[in-house]
C-alpha cells in the first residue's frame, strides 16, 4: 500500500518543476540586467491606456500548488459544510481516486491557476485568454462588458467575465458543473460555485491572484486565498497531452483491490 | 454476427457524428464589429477586416465547410493522393477496421492539419507576433509564432508540431514541422510520419469566407507533396462550447466489442 501511495505521488509530481524549462526561446521586449538576465524586479509594463499588462508566461509559485489552504491567511480555516468536509477527508484517504484530472479532464477554475505547470495570458481588446499547459486547455474571459449569463451550459471552467478596477483585473466566474475540484487535494465545489479572481501585477516578475470562493452549498461563507505567480522568461509552453500515456486506469484497479 | 457488427458500425458512426453540426448554435452571443445588412443579419460578403499594421485580420470564429470533414482528399480526383505503398495499405486497414486506432478516439488532439478539418468551430486570435487558434474540438489550442523566428532544428515531437507564420502580401503562410510519428492527417486515417511538413496558406476572401490552402509534404508516407483547399465559414453571433472529450467517452466501451468480431 505504501509503495502504491508513493507511486501515485510520483505520478502526480513527475516532471512538474522542470516542465517548461526544456525550451529555450528568448522572450523579446523584456527588461534585462547588464548581464542579459531578465530583470524580474523591474516595474510592471503598462498598456497605452495606463493599465498594467498581464500578458506573459506565468507559473504558480510552488508553495501553494495542489492545496488552496496554503494560500490562506494564517489562522483562517476552510469553512466547510459538514458533508463537504467529509468528502474532502474521504478524497484524502482514498488517494484522490475520483480526481477528474486523473482522467485527463481539465482542472477548471480556480484549480488550473494552482497547478505545477505554466500558463500563458493573452490580452485582447475585448477578452483575456489563458492558455494552460496543463491538459493543453484554455479559458476565455470576456472583458467586453457583457454580464454573466443567467443560464449558462454547466462547464468545468464555468463562464468568466472580467472588468478593470484601477490597476486590478477582476474576473467573476459562475456556471460550473457539479463536479469541480477546487484543488488537487480535493476540496469540493457545487453548481452554486462563484469564483472571483483579482489579478494584481506587482512588478515585472510577480503577479498575485486573490481568489474568493463563494459556494454556499459546500462552504458556510466565502473564503479567500492568494496565489502568487512568477513570470517565466525565455521559455515556452510545452504540448501536454494527458491521454497519451495515462497510467490512471492501470493503477486504479489495484487501489480498489487493496 | 452480421447484425451485431452493423450495429457496432452504427454506434461508431454516431459517436463520430454526434453533436457535430449544430454544436455551436446553442450559444447566442452577438458578435461585436460584424458588418450587418439592413435586417440585422451578419453581412458575410462584406470586405475582410484589416489590422492597424495593414494585413488582413483573420480573427474570428470559423467553421470548416462540411465537404472535407473526414476526408481531406474529398475534393481531389479519385486516386490522386500520392501514397507510398505502406501508407496506402495502412490507410485501407484503418478504413476496414473502423478507425479503431484513431488517436482522437482516445481524446488525443487532432493535430495539424486535422484540427482544421473537423466539424467543430475554432477561434482565430491574431496578434502581430502570434496567432493563436482555440479549437472547440478536444478543447485544445495551437500557437503560430509570427515574430520572425525560424522553425526549430530539433523540436519536441508534438501532435500539433511547431508552427511559424509570415505574411506573403495578404496571405498568412504557416509552416509546421516537428510532428511525432503517428499523426492522422484526417478522420479517415491518412497516415503521417515525423518527416511531415505542412504549409497552410490562410486567405481571407471576404468577411465571411476564408480558404486554407494546405500542402502535405511527408516523404516518409507520400511520393510527392500534395495540396487541398479547405473552405471556412465565419460563424457570427455564437461562441465556442466547452468540449471535454474525456467526460463521457464511449470509445473504450465500444472497442472491445469490435475487437472480438
Amino acid at each position: 500500500m505504501k509503495a502504491l501511495r508513493l507511486f501515485v505521488a510520483a505520478l502526480l509530481l513527475m516532471n512538474t518543476p522542470l516542465a517548461a524549462q526544456w525550451l529555450t526561446q528568448p522572450t523579446p521586449n523584456i527588461p534585462r540586467t547588464a548581464d542579459g538576465k531578465p530583470d524580474l524586479t523591474a516595474p510592471a509594463p503598462r498598456q497605452p491606456n495606463g493599465r498594467p499588462v498581464l500578458a506573459g508566461l506565468w507559473r504558480p509559485a510552488p508553495g501553494i500548488v495542489g492545496d488552496l489552504s496554503r494560500g490562506m491567511k494564517s489562522g483562517d480555516a476552510v469553512p466547510f459544510q459538514p458533508w463537504a468536509e467529509a468528502l474532502f477527508k474521504e478524497r484524502r484517504a482514498n488517494d484522490s481516486r475520483d480526481d477528474p484530472t486523473a482522467r485527463c479532464i481539465v482542472g477548471g477554475v480556480p484549480r488550473s491557476d494552482f497547478v505545477g505547470y505554466p500558463f500563458k495570458i493573452l490580452e485582447r481588446p475585448d477578452m483575456v485568454v489563458i492558455l494552460y499547459e496543463a491538459v493543453h486547455s484554455y479559458r476565455q474571459i470576456f472583458t467586453d462588458g457583457r454580464a454573466l449569463p443567467k443560464e449558462p451550459n454547466p462547464a468545468w471552467f464555468g463562464y468568466s467575465v472580467g472588468r478593470w478596477e484601477g490597476d486590478v483585473l477582476i474576473v467573476e466566474s459562475s456556471g460550473f458543473n457539479d463536479n469541480v475540484w477546487l484543488d488537487n487535494a480535493g476540496r469540493p465545489a457545487t453548481d452554486m460555485l462563484k469564483v472571483t479572481e483579482r489579478f494584481v501585477r506587482k512588478n515585472f516578475g510577480q503577479m498575485d491572484i486573490e481568489i474568493t470562493i463563494d459556494d454556499p452549498k459546500a462552504y458556510t461563507k466565502p473564503w479567500s486565498v492568494t496565489q502568487q505567480l512568477a513570470f517565466q522568461p525565455d521559455t515556452e509552453l510545452l504540448e501536454y497531452i494527458c491521454n497519451e500515456n495515462n497510467k490512471y486506469f492501470e493503477i486504479i484497479p489495484k487501489l480498489t483491490d487493496r | 454476427m452480421k447484425r451485431t457488427m452493423s450495429s457496432v458500425r452504427v454506434v461508431l458512426a454516431l459517436v463520430c457524428v454526434a453533436t457535430a453540426a449544430p454544436s455551436a448554435q446553442w450559444l447566442k452571443q452577438p458578435t461585436a464589429g460584424v458588418p450587418r445588412t439592413a435586417d440585422g443579419k451578419a453581412d458575410l460578403s462584406a470586405p475582410a477586416p484589416r489590422t492597424s499594421y495593414g494585413k488582413p485580420d483573420l480573427s474570428g470564429l470559423w467553421q470548416p465547410a462540411a465537404i472535407l470533414i473526414g476526408d481531406l482528399a474529398a475534393n481531389l480526383p479519385p486516386g490522386s493522393v500520392p501514397y507510398q505503398p505502406w501508407a496506402e495499405k495502412l490507410y485501407k486497414e484503418r478504413r476496414a477496421n473502423e478507425s479503431r486506432d484513431d488517436p482522437t478516439a482516445n481524446c488525443i488532439v487532432g493535430g495539424v492539419p486535422r484540427s482544421d478539418a473537423v466539424p467543430y468551430p475554432f477561434k482565430v486570435l491574431q496578434e502581430k507576433d502570434l496567432v493563436v487558434i482555440l479549437y472547440e474540438a478536444v478543447h485544445s489550442y495551437r500557437q503560430i509564432f509570427a515574430d520572425g523566428r525560424s522553425l526549430p532544428t530539433d523540436p519536441n515531437p508534438a501532435w500539433f508540431g511547431y508552427s511559424v507564420g509570415r505574411w506573403d502580401n495578404d496571405t498568412f503562410v504557416v509552416e509546421t514541422a516537428g510532428f511525432n510519428d503517428g499523426g492522422w492527417l484526417d478522420n479517415n486515417g491518412k497516415p503521417a510520419t515525423d518527416k511531415l511538413r505542412v504549409t497552410e496558406r490562410f486567405v481571407r476572401k471576404d468577411f465571411g469566407h476564408m480558404d486554407i490552402l494546405i500542402t502535405i509534404d511527408d516523404p516518409g508516407a507520400y511520393t510527392k507533396p500534395w495540396n487541398v483547399t479547405l473552405p471556412l465559414i465565419l460563424r457570427p453571433d455564437t461562441e465556442l462550447l466547452e468540449y471535454i472529450c474525456n467526460e463521457n467517452n464511449k470509445y473504450f466501451d465500444i472497442i472491445p466489442k469490435t475487437g472480438t468480431k
